[in-house]
């Protein structure tokens, strides 16, 4: 006699991850790891010029070779791991922090309140956010804390629209109508009940914005809004080798490179945690 | 009088078509202590009265009055005292009650907002004392409710309801949504409940036995109106609207001579 079989191996697929999901989780967590440590092991002749060693190929002494003040290429690309990351986490909290904000008052407040947010962030969602992040930075003068922050004020509009959604379709679950019964203030309605069951999505947005933001801060540093050299940002190490592309070329693809691998892998990351939490995403 | 619910109508938008009245003169009394069912088909307007009465929604004519309070224009420290002395529990166990609180936090949530304890001692305390009153083991207070069934979750519903000593439980089908064996339980919990806390009960339900249990009061209600209201004794024994006959002749009856003549009649009646 033979035992049923039973579909075992699925279920256990599920729970387990694969080999792909296990590259860009170690992806990212190398990322992290540098970002973080990476500075500390830097050695300090990466501040000073040595024009006697500038422009020199990958070699065993400069794994990426050195730019054009001779500075070795692969400790600046670590040490602007840290700037570049660090700079996108406060971007991206920052207009998210903006966007529940505004969410949580559409969703409370009266019906005029809403409609009115909602255009305001219609407006937001039409203009193409790069373009105004680029002319607040100007205006604010050049400098990664006014990228940073041009970046911070048009980035909201996304969140806030999909959290008020979101925030609206809980508002009809039976426990929000309970603890208006049990007579909560309004503030604790939404803090206590309403958001905590609501915030979900962000989660899953967030590593997707990481990547995203990466991109933009590094493009806004290159067109010379953003970081301003000698910042080893990367954006801004690019800006500064790009006269040196034919003849030396490591220092425009490395900072280039680290740029789109780090951006995608927190995009993947976003993409793996959506899925992961919506199987029916899977396949698309 | 506890609650009066005096000639009230409430119309729902349903654009484009024009607004649908689901509730036309609806008059109720509540009193102190007593457990009154509210009773009638599906859609006939049960729950909208149950949220009527506990200010979620507002009719447009008639008027509400709870101890003094005109419900419907209440605010401020009216308001207050209306939403600690009026509760409910919901039918469905899973929906009501919010996942990121744990039992202790749902249960004392009322205490917290209500200022009813002076520390946070104090409240776990009688929250404990409000799990062992409905049967819930207070070892469980730091959990979340995922993993309780829903006859523990209409417990912790009922206790999250009733420590703060309301007068009034209004309970929307409570044991609609449970397992037949653990309806009884709920609704002798309810009934312990109203006696040993002098609580009015206003129990909605389409299940007749359930109420005849319970409720020594009943409203029928058709479509939106009051069709017949009295005893349980009235109601049961000398129904006079052919529509409480007719909800009545539903029920299920549990000497099986009565329930096989029934059925014949019925069989009877569709055949002519
Ligand atoms: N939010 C709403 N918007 C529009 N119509 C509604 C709304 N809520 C209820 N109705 C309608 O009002 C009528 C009465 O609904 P209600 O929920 O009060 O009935 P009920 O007696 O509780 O029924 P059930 O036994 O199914 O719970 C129904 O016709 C229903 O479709
Ligand atoms: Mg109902």
């Amino acid at each position: 006699m033979t035992a049923p079989a039973i579909a075992q191996p699925a279920a256990r697929r599920k729970e387990g991850f694969s080999a792909f999901e296990i590259f860009v989780f170690s992806l990212v967590v190398a990322l992290l790891a540098i970002a973080i440590f990476g500075p500390l092991l830097a050695p300090d002749s990466i501040y000073s010029s040595d024009i006697a060693n500038s422009l020199m190929p990958p070699s065993a002494a400069n794994w990426f070779g050195t730019d054009d003040q001779g500075r070795d290429v692969f400790w600046r690309l670590i040490v602007g791991a840290q700037t570049t990351l660090l700079s996108a986490f406060l971007v991206v909290t920052l207009y998210s922090l903006i966007g529940v904000t505004l969410a949580t008052v559409a969703a409370a407040g009266p019906r005029w309140l809403d409609e009115a947010l909602m255009r305001v962030t219609d407006i937001g969602l039409a203009l193409p956010g790069m373009i105004v992040a680029l002319g607040f930075a100007a205006a604010m003068g050049a400098s990664l804390r006014s990228a940073v922050i041009a970046m911070a004020i048009t980035g909201w509009p996304i969140t806030a629209r999909m959290l008020r959604g979101i925030m609206r379709q809980t508002m009809e679950q039976p426990f929000v109508a309970g603890a208006q019964v049990l007579g909560v203030s309004k503030w604790r309605l939404m803090t206590k009940h309403v958001l905590p069951n609501s915030l979900d999505v962000l989660i899953v947005k967030w590593a997707g914005d990481i990547g995203t933001t990466v991109l933009v801060l590094a493009s806004l540093s290159f067109i010379g809004v953003g970081a301003q050299p000698p910042s080893a940002e990367w954006g801004a190490t690019i800006a500064s080798a790009r006269g040196y592309v034919s003849t030396a070329w490591w220092t425009v693809v490395a900072p280039g490179a680290a740029v789109a691998i780090t951006s995608i892998a927190f995009g993947l990351l976003g993409d793996i945690i959506q899925v992961r939490r919506d199987p029916s995403l899977r396949g698309n | 009088m506890l609650m009066s619910i005096d000639s009230i109508s409430k119309s729902y938008n349903a654009f484009p078509n024009p607004p649908a009245k689901v509730l036309h003169d609806v008059t109720l009394n509540v009193d102190t202590g007593e457990a009154i069912g509210l009773v009638g088909e599906s859609g006939s307007g049960k729950s909208t009265i149950a949220k009527c009465m506990l200010a979620l929604i507002k009719p447009e004519e008639g008027a509400i009055t709870y101890d003094g309070i005109d419900v419907i224009h209440a605010r401020g420290e009216d308001l207050r005292r209306f939403r600690r002395e009026v509760q409910m529990v919901f039918q469905d166990p899973y929906g009501s009650l919010n996942p990121r609180m744990t039992v202790e936090e749902l249960i004392g949530e009322g205490l917290l907002i209500h200022k009813l304890e002076p520390t946070a001692a104090a409240r776990r305390a009688r929250v404990a004392e409000m799990m062992e009153m409905v049967g819930l083991n207070p070892n469980d207070m730091d959990r979340y409710t995922r993993s309780f069934s829903g006859g523990q979750r209409q417990r912790i519903a009922i206790a999250r309801a009733l420590v703060i000593r309301p007068r009034i439980l209004v309970c929307d089908e409570p044991v609609a949504a449970l397992d037949v064996s653990v309806q009884a339980q709920v609704i002798n919990l309810l009934q312990d409940m109203q006696k040993k806390l002098n609580l009015a009960i206003v129990f909605v339900a389409h299940d007749l036995a359930v109420v005849r249990h319970l409720c020594e009061k009943i409203v029928v209600l058709h479509k939106g109106k009051v069709v017949e209201q009295g005893t349980r004794e009235q109601i049961f024994d000398n129904p006079q609207m052919p529509y409480t006959q007719s909800l009545l002749a539903a029920v299920p009856v549990p000497d099986p001579v009565v329930g096989r003549a029934r059925r014949a009649a019925r069989r009877l009646e569709t055949a002519n």
